[in-house]
């Protein structure tokens, strides 16, 4: 049992942030670009400073390493506490770097490493992100190529990284290296702790077709690392990484939309207001789909959390229906609020940031359809480990990892 | 369906459906069995002893629930209801009873209210009009109203004894509790795209009501509208039952089901479609709750919260019941295999109290819009 009941936890939250938080203009957005100035994560780092001195951050990470022990339970109440206040921001970054990245190392680091970093981490102090995806391996993550080769009682790691979250301004990242070519692929997988200021470690910022650059990709040219910074076991690294993307589709974060949907779809209805569609009925049909889909959407949050919380093992494609529903919704979201504004929406005087924002959004509709495991992904994920349909035949997983691209260059669609 | 369902919440469900399969399996639904009277009020009687419908009555007036959530109580019967695809004016019975506890009589309480909850007799609501060729409209005489309109496609109106019609007048809305039958009152059976339940029309033409049959005093609108959300609630947490059934063959199809070697679950294109299928089973289900819970705690967004829920899961468990058919294959078109009881279902629940597009409409209403 926690030693503080969430309602008396709720309310030390609240006054607290009252007493040492600066409350958020009432105006302004929660950010929606993953993009962040020097100057942003800077600030970010001393909210995050300050959460860390009161005891109000890692509220679920075990005490030892510098969190509070309590439950997602209190964590909620906390989110909802802070709503008001401005907040460290940094992005998507953060969900990543206290979502996945913390969680997978409080389940697979050794305690000494644990020791030497969480803390850190939870006060902003580290900044984490992941080199994960490469250019030729994203939904087949298992298939990545950056290779960690052994020399002496160093290890090399050669290769490149893409769509890691906020690599430009963190401090540290984990990242997956292929230690066995003889092996199968998901055999001979290792995870390695690396400083972001390692020599021959190269961090480019990816421009996006929004022009944000949110993503960054690496190249590694032979970058030193050692035994003391591998993470779980060698070749054993796969099952990090399921443990990684339960909390990459959402788990992790059951708390991040913390509050009911309950005003209709206030951007599309001053969308619609602004075009003059407010009193036409097919506006107004488009802007309560939006609504009941974003509604619909919370409260199947709310029921993965509790089927979740039922289990002893959190199965990670429970999780996938969060992230399904959200990458088949925010599509359609996108295309209604392109829809209600018409031509006025595609195009906007300079500086009009509403009308830019639309812009960007549109464009960024299919985010949660691709990043973190594409649709296609959650589907076979709910289809084989949730629904029991039989998996589909596979021509890579039990050869040797060496032989299975060329393997695939001779592809000819006949299996025995 | 509700991973949050308390013990005594679960024995409800489960006891529901122990009756259901003993009493109207899917063989007595097809034959159309609850048309015969006897078997009516015995099907009443035994659904009544586990209160049924008392759930939207409050206990000093002999009703009562198991959570304190009367509606979520219900919602939950519903869903096991619909999975076994029941006839029986659930969700009529039920909002009448609610809304007799609300606003009825001391008189009307005491000579309708207990004949409801012990299954002797059940009732039908026909509510304002969800389309321009339905509804009722009331003109004051010197002792009453005059009813006037046409209500079709009411469930089990036909043997029901009563009738609650909700009528508009020139001061706002009334509602009356009426016998069918009174004299100038014309109810006559439909056949229907729905035959699991049975289905008539009912048409008034100057139909004399008496102060004494009016159901509260004043404008009823308020009420009818938490009378619309309780139907609502209600209406899909059955559709829901019903998805969840039809998926649960069509997914076991898939499994079964040989083509080119492999299940054809095995492929991509049956186990995505399933998959997306699934999804909107959870979301359905996941609304239906949240409606359920928010309708029955008062909590202020109730009407918003049954109106999402019925357009969603009007539009969802049409959707679903189609991609199951396709999963189905030529199997599906026979009218041995139930396929097509769950299609006809979970189509017609779809329009009843107001289709997606009209729930919709609402919503922006109500949300002041």
């Amino acid at each position: 049992m926690p030693d503080i009941e969430v309602e008396q936890f709720r309310s030390e939250a609240h006054s607290w942030l009252e007493a040492n938080m600066e409350p958020r203009p009432r105006a302004s957005q929660l950010g929606s670009s993953d993009s962040r100035t020097p100057e942003e994560i800077a600030a970010s780092r001393i909210l995050q400073r300050k959460l860390f001195d009161g005891g109000w951050t890692g509220i679920t990470y075990p005490r030892e390493y510098g969190g509070r022990g309590l439950t997602a339970a209190h964590e909620r109440a906390f989110r909802q506490e802070a709503l008001g206040y401005v907040m460290p921001d940094f992005g998507g970054a953060g969900h990543v770097m206290f979502g996945a990245i913390g969680r997978s190392l409080l389940a697979h680091a050794s305690p000494a490493f644990l020791h030497k970093h969480i803390a850190r981490l939870l006060s902003g102090e580290e900044l984490w992100c992941q080199f994960y995806s490469e250019p030729e391996a994203g939904s087949d993550l298992a298939g990545i190529r950056t290779s960690a080769t052994r020399d002496g009682d160093r290890w090399l790691l050669r290769g490149s990284k893409i769509w890691s979250t906020g690599a430009d301004h963190a401090d540290y990242a984990m990242c997956l290296a292929r230690t066995d070519w003889n092996a199968p692929k998901h055999q001979g997988l290792t995870w390695f702790a690396v400083p972001t200021n390692a020599k021959g470690l190269t961090i480019r910022p990816i421009v996006q077709i929004n022009g944000a650059a949110g993503f960054c990709e690496e190249f590694l040219d032979d970058v030193e690392v050692t035994d003391d910074d591998i993470i779980g076991e060698v070749n054993r690294g796969w099952t990090v990484a399921q443990t990684m993307l339960v909390y990459e589709r959402g788990a992790g974060n059951a708390g991040s939309v913390p509050v009911e949907p309950q005003r209709l779809a206030p951007d599309l209805v001053a969308l619609a207001s602004k075009v003059g569609r407010d009193v036409d009925p097919v506006a107004r049909q488009l802007l309560a789909r939006a609504h009941v889909n974003d509604y619909a959407q919370f409260h199947l949050g709310r029921r993965v959390a509790a089927r979740l919380r039922s289990t002893q093992t959190p199965d990670p494609a429970v999780a996938a229906y969060g992230k399904l529903a959200a990458g088949t919704l925010a599509p359609i979201r996108a295309r209604i609020a392109v829809e209600i504004g018409g031509v006025s929406a595609l195009g906007w005087h300079t500086g009009d940031s509403s009308g830019q924002r639309q812009a960007t959004d549109y464009l960024n509709g299919r985010m949660g359809s691709i990043a973190a495991g594409t649709n296609e992904m959650q589907r076979n994920g709910i289809g084989e480990r949730v629904l029991g349909l039989p998996r589909e035949p596979s021509f890579d997983s039990n050869k040797p990892f060496a032989e299975v691209i060329r393997a695939a260059r001779n592809w000819n669609g006949r299996v025995g | 369906m509700d991973p949050s369902a308390s013990d005594d919440q679960q024995l409800i469900m489960e006891t529901s459906a122990r009756l259901m399969d003993q009493l109207c399996p899917l063989t007595q639904v097809r034959a159309s069995t609850y048309r015969n009277a006897e078997f009516a009020l015995t099907y009443r009687r035994r659904a009544s002893e586990l209160g049924w419908f008392s759930m939207l009555v409050p206990e000093e007036l002999g009703g009562g629930n198991v959570s304190g959530n009367g509606v979520l109580d219900a919602t939950l019967i519903a869903f096991e209801r619909g999975r076994r695809l029941q006839p029986a004016p659930f969700v009529g019975t039920n909002v009448v009873a609610y809304a007799l506890a609300q606003a009825g009589s001391s008189a009307q309480k005491v000579k309708v209210l207990p004949g409801l909850m012990s299954g002797e007799a059940s009732a039908a609501w026909l509510p304002l009009p969800t389309a321009p060729s339905q509804g009722f409209s009331a003109t004051r005489t010197s002792s009453g109203f005059e009813f006037s309109g046409r209500s079709t496609h009411v469930q089990d109106a036909d043997s029901a004894a009563w009738l609650l019609m909700t009528a508009e007048t020139d001061n706002g809305v009334i509602q009356a509790l009426i016998e069918p039958t009174s004299a100038g009152l014309t109810v006559t059976p439909l056949d229907s795209l729905d035959i699991t339940r049975g289905f008539a029309e009912v048409e008034l033409d100057g139909f004399y009501v008496p102060e004494a049959d009016l159901l509260g005093e004043g404008d009823a609108r308020e009420l009818v509208e938490r009378q619309l959300a309780v139907a609502c609630v209600l209406t899909t947490a059955e559709s829901v039952g019903a998805m969840d059934h039809d998926f649960e063959m069509a997914l076991q199809y898939a499994k079964d089901r040989i083509a080119f070697g492999r299940p054809i679950g095995s492929f991509q294109a049956i186990k995505h479609l399933l998959a997306d299928t699934s999804l909107m089973l959870e979301m359905s289900k996941a609304i239906t709750l949240a409606a359920a819970n928010s309708v029955g705690t008062d909590d202020g967004y109730g009407l918003e919260a049954a109106s999402m829920a019925k357009a969603f899961v009007g539009d969802c468990g049409i959707d679903l019941a189609q991609n199951c058919f396709q999963v189905f294959g030529g199997i599906g078109f026979t009218w041995e295999h139930d396929q097509h009881l769950y299609l006809r279902r979970v189509t017609t629940d779809s329009a009843l109290f107001g289709g997606p597009a009209w729930h919709r409409e609402r919503l922006c209403q109500l949300s002041g819009l």
